[in-house]
């Protein structure tokens, strides 16, 4: 199985005012705590109490400092605007209405209420679906792999399993009498490794992907890489006749 | 070949795919019209679901798939020794929402809506196989477009991306007015 590390926004690179995913989400949560109109939002009050709330920021991380404080910003200029005296109209402009300037800010604020709608109805939905188990178990799209195999033409699925068993079989006894300590490789270093390759020579053999591999379980990381690489579309196999060696090349340098 | 023997061959089939299988294959295979198939299938559905078992056959990515019943998740889970996949956050939620919605979609116009840097978000989106990168958008500096892909599908268990929610248009016409008559 493929293993994925979600290195997503986690930890320090955000920093969450009480879990607020942002300004507008801040900004959102103030306006509906004191069921406020949206479209009639008291700018005054809301920017004291946005202020407010970036008191606790801690300066650690400035990109999110800097979303939050852009905003407060605005906040302060829409209020400014609003406190300035409207011109008197002259009979002639009479018709000529001057936009409110909080628009754009309800517009936006508008967009992100349905953003986070449908996130929750999102999450049910995820929540739902890791509650049953598909046929196919874990995430291994072999099928998909067999798919690309099928457009690359010459090389199957089933060759490339063999290849890799032949493989494992003669270089077992190495690997068993040498006993190397084992490193840890992942799935995708090892996709970086041959890629690298990939750019450095342009193809080689199937073999050569794991020239240099400690051990057993490297070796099957490494297979795996390789399928996912056919999967994703970045490498090519194929086969100069029956019983050549595998060749591996890049996607598009594949013009034969 | 009557009927249930039909239903026998689609069960068959649908079992023995991992991935989830088509009507249009389905319909392929057995040379019949892909209504009848259809029918089938909801019969199949419908038995699997009354006869208190623990599969269940779902309409998932445009196709049929067997899945274990949610009641057993708990203990099947146990089985696979393999815990979930973590949640996802709450910020990559939102920014897949947008582009489920707004696809195709650049960076920058995620960031508009959301407010924040999206980086990291379309990092871990792409890791997963939830979106994919669709070509460049014809605007200067040729920003990369994503899309979300059939696994989006598959993980929240939607047919096809028509199952989203409806919400309202997304520009609302009246705002305008609304704002102006405020004051």
């Amino acid at each position: 199985m493929i293993s994925t590390t979600d290195h997503s926004d986690h930890g320090t690179y955000r920093i969450k005012l009480d879990n607020f995913e942002g300004p507008l989400d801040l900004l959102l949560h103030l306006i509906e705590k004191a069921e406020l109109d949206i479209y009639n939002i008291p700018i005054a009050r809301i920017t004291d109490e946005f202020l407010e709330y970036l008191k606790d920021i801690e300066l650690l991380d400035l990109q999110a400092a800097g979303e939050f404080l852009v905003m407060a910003a605005t906040l302060m200029q829409i209020k400014v605007r609003m406190l300035l005296p409207k011109p008197v109209p002259d009979e002639d402009e009479l018709l000529e209405e001057e936009e409110d300037p909080r628009l754009e800010l309800v517009e936006r604020l508008l967009e992100y209420r349905k953003i986070k709608e449908v996130s929750k109805t999102l999450r049910s939905w995820e929540e739902e679906g890791s509650r049953y188990f598909r046929r196919s178990g874990g995430y291994f799209p072999d099928q998909e792999v067999a798919a690309a195999l099928d457009m690359g033409g010459e090389v199957t699925l089933w060759d490339l399993v063999q290849a890799f068993k032949n493989l494992l079989e003669s270089l077992t006894p190495t690997l068993e009498l040498e006993g190397m300590p084992d490193e840890q490789y992942s799935i995708s270093d090892l996709m970086r490794e041959i890629e690298e390759k990939l750019s450095r020579k342009h193809e080689f053999f199937f073999s050569s992907v794991f020239t240099g591999l400690p051990s057993r379980k490297a070796i099957v990381t490494a297979f795996l890489a390789l399928l996912e690489l056919i999967r994703l579309k970045r490498v090519k196999v194929f086969q100069n006749g029956e019983f050549a060696d595998i060749e591996i090349t890049k996607w598009e340098d594949n013009k034969r | 070949m009557n009927l249930t023997k039909v239903k026998a061959i689609i069960e068959a089939l649908v079992f023995a795919s991992s991935v989830p299988v088509s009507l249009k294959d389905l319909a392929e295979i057995l040379q019949l019209h892909e209504h009848t198939v259809k029918q089938l299938i909801y019969d199949l559905i419908a038995e699997y679901k009354d006869g208190q078992r623990g599969i269940r056959i779902k309409e998932i990515a445009g196709g049929y798939q067997f899945v274990t019943d949610a009641e057993c998740a708990d203990y099947v889970e146990k089985l696979k020794k393999v815990p979930r996949p973590n949640p996802l956050s709450q910020a990559a939620l939102e920014t897949l929402a947008i582009i489920a919605y707004k696809q195709p979609i650049t960076r920058a116009e995620i960031e508009a809506l959301r407010g924040v840097r999206v980086e990291s978000s379309l990092a871990t989106l792409l890791e997963r196989d939830l979106i994919q990168e669709a070509g460049r958008k014809d605007t200067p500096g040729r920003p990369i477009l994503y899309t979300t892909t059939t696994r989006f599908l598959e993980y929240f268990g939607l047919n096809t991306l028509d199952a989203l929610p409806k919400i309202e248009e997304w520009t609302d016409e009246t705002l305008l007015d609304l704002v102006m008559n405020s004051d």
